[in-house]
């Protein structure tokens, strides 16, 4: 089978027709956070309290589902795999970086894309959360001279859990799947024991 | 480990999502789609700094220009810092939620918060925890959709442990703040 | 077996399904794709047609007209590439072509030093389906040869008088200097025809508006995600 995606790595369109396929996509995207109701804060923050975990649950499936999209596609060679942008290792800052973002979802209820979908139907502590970003984004600019050791530290080359630990790509993509079906299942026995009878 | 009280959370009332399942399939196949098609994943935290980059930049250029972080987005001037890929998935997103929350009944100009705490304090958490996830998106180059979603499904390193901070972060604090809820 | 399955709920078949795509997966091999495929056949055809040569002086005309639609790649090391490089062109190790970012979609004129370098990059580069790569006919010292040191005849005629006057003003605006055939006659030096040394910086420095198409951006917008 010839490689033919990432259709615009393979120059089937141009940086214009990209801007209208980001929108397209994006569509999708919000139109499918809000499905799951994403767009509200109380919804996502459930997630923490144990009551319901749909959060785990979309996000989960979601990268099941990509991720086995792309194995396959790849695997036949239609998808060159080493074309699709992987986000560089900066060890230090994206560990503490994680943490802050998990602090700050659960103190504001959001995160950047489902602050967006909430803002979109209405929710004006999605749009006041956004505005934090804003405000947030900026001190973080102001501050970056002093920030920038620490941000530019522990970089490294993307790379894979395959190539870390030296595994066949399928494995891993095995594990995962299995880890997330165990993970869905024990989230419906969570969701019985602290749930409160919430929608899902 | 004694387990903490239950902390229940009212809906607003009744809402039929769709099956989170399925929900995540639907999204797993967009997001299966921006690789096929671009060859990136989905985003949002880098919308958010493109607008700030732009807005900062045509309120004080010299600032803008200055500001090695904000001058990252600027660029070499040619193009506006708007017309990059993530802002026009961003504006999508508003669309595609705008018109999933129409469909459903849901969209309705309100203030998410439990009964017991006041609009005000809510939004000043709400904003709140925007600057917080604006510092740990920073950091992180990227927010949940960019690198948990995306890097999750790619198995990127980085990005699966930055999940797991997420998680651990965001357990680690809830019960704190539980108030604003019930 | 269908019958079990028909009594399951709809998560546990949407269970069912990932746990067996998940099992087909443990065989999969994605990135067996780094391998390509080559029709010989049309490669061939596709070498003697010579459509994908560029000559000097033609190249020499796209620079002097501000072409932008076009990336000139040196495929030297950055040493050489430091010590004289043709204006505009961009440094990319022969090496590091494949890490680069080239896009498919762009028009791509490669040249090495003798040629042989940028004809091996063509061929990866066309197996990877790159459909607009070109190469330099005889690289850099062709270069030298027609455009920067062009031989002038010692006694033109009218056409030739015309012929040189143009490839004069190419050269002096690349900051060359024209040969005189019977200087090259004389075994000038052994050297194969250039003068002593090459020019240290081009003389004239393409406008702006050959720098946004024909070099890439020197800052390009971070994007995030």
């Amino acid at each position: 089978m010839a490689m033919t995606a990432p259709f615009f790595q393979y120059g089937m369109f141009g940086d214009n027709v990209s801007l209208v396929v980001a929108f397209c996509i994006g569509i999708g995207f919000g139109f499918f956070l809000e499905r799951a109701g994403f767009g509200s804060a109380r919804k996502l923050v459930s997630q923490f309290y144990l009551n319901d975990l749909a959060v785990f649950k979309v996000m989960f499936t979601a990268i099941v589902t990509a991720m086995l999209g792309v194995t396959y596609l790849a695997w036949i060679g239609w998808l060159d795999l080493s074309l699709v942008y992987l986000v560089p290792t900066y060890l230090g800052p994206q560990i503490v970086g994680g943490l802050i973002l998990g602090v700050g979802f659960v103190v504001g209820g959001y995160c950047p894309g489902t602050s967006v979908a909430a803002t979109a139907t209405g929710r004006v502590d999605g749009l006041v959360y956004a505005l934090g970003i804003f405000a947030g984004m900026f001190t973080f600019a102001e501050l970056f001279p002093w920030l920038k050791g620490f941000y530019l530290s522990g970089a490294g080359e993307a790379q894979t859990i395959p190539q870390v630990f030296g595994l066949p790509y399928g494995v891993v993509v095995f594990a995962v799947v299995l880890m997330a079906v165990g993970g869905f299942y024990g989230a419906s026995l969570l969701e019985k024991r602290f749930g409160a009878g919430s929608a899902e | 480990m004694q387990t903490p009280e239950a902390v229940h959370i009212d809906h607003a009332g009744p809402q039929p999502y769709m099956n989170p399942y399925l929900a995540g399939i639907g999204l797993g196949l967009v997001l299966l789609s921006a690789f096929v098609l671009v060859g990136r994943g989905l985003g949002a935290s880098g919308a958010f700094n493109s607008v700030l980059a732009w807005a900062v930049n045509a309120a004080a250029p010299e600032h803008a220009r200055h500001n090695e972080f904000i001058a990252g987005y600027l660029g070499d001037g040619s193009e506006s810092p708007l017309k990059v890929w993530l802002v026009f998935e961003v504006l999508g997103a508003f669309a595609g939620a705008m018109f999933s929350g129409l469909l459903a009944g849901r969209a309705k100009i309100m203030t998410e918060k439990g009964p017991r705490v006041s609009v005000g304090t809510r939004l000043g958490m709400a904003f709140l925890g925007g600057m917080l996830m604006a510092f740990g998106a920073a950091l992180a180059r990227g927010c949940t959709s960019g690198q948990a979603l995306t890097g999750g499904a790619l198995l990127n390193l980085g990005s699966w442990a930055f999940m797991m901070m997420v998680f651990a972060g965001a357990y680690a604090v809830a019960y704190l703040v539980r108030w604003q809820w019930r | 077996m269908t019958r079990w399955l028909s009594t399951l709920t709809l998560n546990q078949k949407l269970a069912v399904a990932a746990i067996l795509l998940g099992a087909v997966a443990l065989a999969a091999r994605p990135y067996a794709g780094g391998q390509v495929t080559l029709d010989a056949r049309e490669l061939a055809l596709a070498v003697s047609r010579e459509a994908d040569h560029v000559e000097a002086p033609e190249l020499a005309a796209w620079i002097v007209e501000s072409r932008a639609d076009y990336r000139l790649i040196d495929l030297r090391s950055a040493a050489e590439y430091d010590g004289y490089h043709i204006p505009g062109a961009v440094n990319i190790p022969l090496a590091g072509l494949m890490d680069a970012g080239l896009r498919r979609q762009e028009k791509l004129v490669l040249y090495s030093d003798g040629g042989i370098h940028s004809v091996q990059a063509w061929l990866l580069l066309e197996a990877q389906g790159f459909a607009g790569v070109y190469m330099l006919k005889g690289g850099l010292e062709e270069w030298k040869d027609q455009v920067l040191f062009p031989v002038m005849a010692d006694n033109p005629t009218s056409d030739q008088r015309a012929t040189d006057e143009r490839r004069r003003v190419l050269s002096t605006f690349f900051g060359g200097q024209p040969r005189s055939a019977s200087a090259m006659a004389g075994g000038a030096a052994g050297a194969v025809g250039a003068p002593a040394g090459l020019p240290a910086a081009p003389k004239v420095v393409p406008p702006p508006s050959a720098a946004g198409g024909a070099k890439p951006p020197v800052k390009k917008k971070k994007e995030g995600c």
